[in-house]
């Protein structure tokens, strides 16, 4: 199996809950399932909630990981935990996988987009770059694929400019800038920055989020929502070649009126997110393509109806799960399992780092390898592996 | 709008076409001119050979002309560029020891001065320091007070380290909890590093445990005061014995760790000049002394061409103070730090932003340092692709450069009066006429009405995206 290209994480900001997701519990009592259903999945055993129905029709192309664990319960701390595989302290601020990757992969990848892009804003809290510095830091793309032209700022120029135009604005730019210095290797960078922003405005690369191009039956395919468009983009920009993409979903902490949420956040990125995976896999993109679903947590998964909550769920990281598909990772699997309510690990658990280092492994980065660094210290991409649990490689495929 | 478009279509095409006759002298090449211009106008009066420029950036013998020297300084001391008034005011009478004190006097002095100190304090409410909001203004403002008053740095810093006390009310005890290792090897560490320049990966095993064991005794409480916390001292308090070493055994790094910042701010290398270490010690310890003698200095005089001086991009706040002032933009500050939120002005310019948390999407993209570590290699002043292409492309930017050209001020200006006025507020200088003519010979190549109404705001959208903007030289 050749190493994965690309990495598209679908990150459900809040900490979605397992048991409308992927770990449904019918049988549960009423107190933990609201009375709701699960569905069974085009491969025998593997069941999701009653709110993934199109999910339900790939699951051959997709696994699920049911004992995702950690111990942190609040947002940054087990953001933190969930992409850099670290825990927080220590002093050094590390680097979210997606920035590991795209230094990794920066050799190998030719196009002008930087190699680690979000959609469609940064997560904010924590730094994703860490200690690497700004050469891999995401593009943040801003704007909104839904609107009729996703507008990236600083990709298209502004006030539709014809490429005369732009090329006489840039004659302009040298009539101006015309210092320079004795001093050796002062603009190397930016001379270097500046060509490699211009092929970026005179290239194809600025089509790559021209969602216009495809077909309406595809964009219908994915949804007209804002997750539907995303992953569209996403899915236009592995094709581009870009080695990580980030599709930040916000609306998943789900504390006061937990099941409306639910419901209307499921119904969008349950179509979104098949389409995605049927896409990639009707243009052979899948194996090439890591795709990873999950938030920093899962919930708690007594509901609480007490006011203020009035039927909520709240953080719980105890037992939580998470999807990935494609890039080596067999489907139709189903990684550990939880107890009859999905509020304790019962089998196989997995770490953030466990999971993050089979990411690594199948993008053929060894996660035990050295982490570079400016500081000089000697570390690792990863801390070592759980003993009791260990990277996914019952799903790889060989 | 339209009679300002208007305005602009007929002055640019006057103009356009007697602009080379009027301004052409190319680099020395002023012989050539009376020959070709005289003959076939005769009302013209006779042309005389215009009378050379002065140096633009600096002069024979490698030293920095007065505009730059001006800009220089407004950077360094004030933490901006110079506005059109005060560059031309400069220009009229090039004094820099009065500029020098006037600045050091301001109170942008502290503001900008205090941002940095508040880099190698690590002043953030957030992960990893956690210093949560309020603590963040009580200990900034403690800072800045610091600077403004030009306290003596061997008291401010025997303060710090032996603070207890609220989070709230006693600023100084911030300095123990802005670590993001609570432990007595973390506030060793920061120690180390703050104080005397140790990093801690380059000090000794033996030597770490002999740094922790002097804060072996603090400890950090929570109180019922919502994120108020209480450094305490369980135990025998040695931190005054750090204290005592650092200014007496350890005394060489000590200043060497605080003039080698200073040096590294303004001359752009991490070097402790006797002749600087001099200054500052004499000067009892205190920070204006010591800026005062580098400005003054004949390193910090030199040029940036062949003179020496080191160039550097203009820091992420700066760069945004400046762009914001220029284009009058309001900016977005994300106040997602942890609640207690915090909102800011929108106009708030972005060296008074008190805490490392609360960013935007400019200062994220110029690295702006997270403050995590109070090393000085946090500040990334690199130039990437992505900071170019925010430049070259953004809506927002160039939406906002057209308030500049679009406004009353501009209304039937000759085009080589826009020219020059957009230099003076970008560059601090007037255009050379050489400049002034390769200008206007881009506005000649274009054709339609749109792209000449274009034309001034296309030469704003040059002077930010060039060198001499955005490097300090």
């Amino acid at each position: 199996m050749k190493p994965a290209k690309s990495v598209i994480e679908l990150w459900l900001w809040g900490g979605p809950s397992q048991l409308e997701t992927f770990d449904p519990k019918p049988d549960a009592p009423v107190d933990y399932n609201n009375g709701l259903k699960a569905i069974p999945t085009n491969v025998k055993g593997m069941t999701v909630h009653q709110w993934w129905p199109e999910l339900a029709k790939c699951g051959h192309l997709y696994s699920l990981i049911r004992s995702m664990t950690h111990p942190h319960f609040g947002h940054e701390t087990a953001t933190y935990l969930m992409q850099t595989g670290r825990n927080p302290g220590g002093g050094d601020v590390y680097p979210a996988i997606g920035a590991v990757i795209a230094m990794m992969k920066e050799k190998e990848y030719s196009g002008d987009l930087p190699p680690f892009v979000i959609l469609t804003s940064a997560k904010g809290r924590f730094s994703e770059v860490g200690f690497l510095g700004d050469r891999y830091a995401p593009l943040v793309t801003g704007g909104n694929p839904t609107q009729a032209r996703f507008v990236v700022d600083g990709i298209v120029p502004p006030g539709g400019l014809s490429h005369e135009e732009i090329a006489r604005r840039f004659d302009l730019l040298s009539a101006v800038d015309t210092f320079r210095t004795d001093a050796k290797g002062v603009f190397d960078d930016f001379d270097a920055a500046g060509t490699a922003a211009r092929k970026i405005i005179e290239g194809s690369a600025a089509k790559t989020f021209d969602l216009a191009q495809e077909t309406p039956e595809t964009r219908d395919r994915y949804g007209r929502t804002w997750i539907g468009q995303t992953l569209l983009a996403a899915r236009r920009l592995v094709e581009y070649g870009v080695p990580y993409i980030t599709v930040n979903m916000s609306g998943w902490d789900s504390h006061k009126r937990h099941f409306e949420t639910m419901e209307r956040r499921t119904a969008d990125t349950d179509r979104a997110l098949a389409a995605l995976l049927t896409d990639l896999d009707a243009r052979k993109l899948l194996d090439t393509t890591v795709v990873w679903v999950s938030g920093e947590f899962g919930r708690t998964t007594k509901i609480d109806r007490d006011p203020p909550w009035n039927g909520g769920r709240n953080h719980y990281p105890r037992c939580f799960s998470a999807l990935v598909a494609g890039g080596g990772f067999k489907g139709g699997c189903v990684v550990g399992e939880s107890d009859a309510t999905a509020s304790k690990v019962v089998k196989r658990p997995v770490t953030p780092v466990d999971f993050l280092g089979s990411i690594y492994e199948r993008c053929g980065i060894d996660p035990d390898g050295p982490m570079p660094n400016n500081a000089g210290k000697k570390l690792t991409i990863l801390p070592p592996q759980s003993k009791d649990g260990g990277r996914l490689r019952e799903i790889y495929k060989s | 709008m339209k009679i300002s478009r208007r305005g602009f279509i007929g002055s640019t095409a006057a103009f356009a076409g007697t602009a080379a006759a009027a301004l052409d002298v190319p680099n020395g090449s002023a012989k050539k001119a009376p020959k070709g211009a005289a003959k076939p106008q005769p009302k013209k009066p006779k042309s005389v050979p215009l009378p050379p420029e002065p140096p633009l950036y600096e002069t024979a013998d490698g030293r920095a002309t007065p505009s730059v020297m001006c800009r220089r300084v407004y950077l360094d001391l004030a933490g901006r560029i110079p506005t059109k008034e005060e560059a031309m005011a400069f220009a009229a009478k090039p004094d820099v020891k009065a500029l020098v004190d006037k600045l050091l006097a301001a109170d942008s002095f502290a503001d900008y001065w205090s941002m940095r100190f508040c880099d190698i304090l690590r002043v953030k409410s957030e992960f990893p320091i956690n210093l949560w909001p309020n603590a963040v203004y009580v200990y900034h403002r403690r800072i800045r007070d610091f600077v403004k008053r030009d306290e003596r740095w061997d008291r401010f810093a025997r303060a710090l380290l032996t603070a207890t006390g609220s989070d709230f009310r006693d600023a100084e005890a911030n300095f123990i909890r802005a670590t993001a290792r609570r432990t007595s090897d973390g506030y060793a560490e920061a120690a180390a590093l703050t104080f005397l320049g140790w990093e801690w990966k380059d000090v000794p095993e033996a030597m770490r445990k002999e740094l922790a064991g002097y804060f072996s005794g603090v400890r950090i409480k929570n109180t019922r005061e919502w994120k108020e916390e209480i450094v305490l001292i369980e135990g025998r308090d040695r931190r005054a014995e750090f204290a005592d070493r650092m200014l007496g055994e350890w005394r060489h790094d000590f200043v060497g760790a605080f003039v080698k910042r200073v040096a590294w701010w303004m001359l752009g290398r991490k070097e402790a000049d006797p002749e600087h270490v001099k200054t500052f010690v004499d000067g009892g310890m205190r920070l204006r002394p010591l800026v005062r003698s580098i400005v003054l200095s004949p390193e910090y005089a030199r040029g940036s061409v062949k003179g020496g001086f080191k160039l550097r991009r203009l820091d992420a706040e700066v760069l945004d103070d400046a762009i914001c002032s220029l284009t009058d933009a309001k900016r977005d500050y994300q106040s997602i730090a942890p609640e207690p939120f915090t909102f800011l002005p929108k106009d708030r310019r972005s060296i008074l932003i008190e805490d490392g948390s609360i960013t935007n999407a400019f200062l994220l993209l110029f690295g702006r340092p997270a403050r995590d570590t109070g090393l000085l290699s946090e500040r990334h002043n690199e130039v990437t692709a992505k900071q170019r292409l925010y430049l070259f492309n953004s809506g927002k930017l160039f939406a906002n450069l057209g308030r500049i050209v679009d406004g009353k001020e501009y209304r039937r200006q000759k085009m080589a009066a826009i020219i020059e006025d957009l230099y003076w507020k970008f560059l601090a200088r007037a255009p050379q006429r050489a400049e002034t003519k390769r200008l206007l010979d881009n506005l000649a190549t274009r054709k339609t009405g749109r792209e000449r109404w274009r034309f001034p705001r296309d030469v704003a959208w040059a002077l930010l995206n060039s060198r001499e903007f955005l490097f300090q030289h």
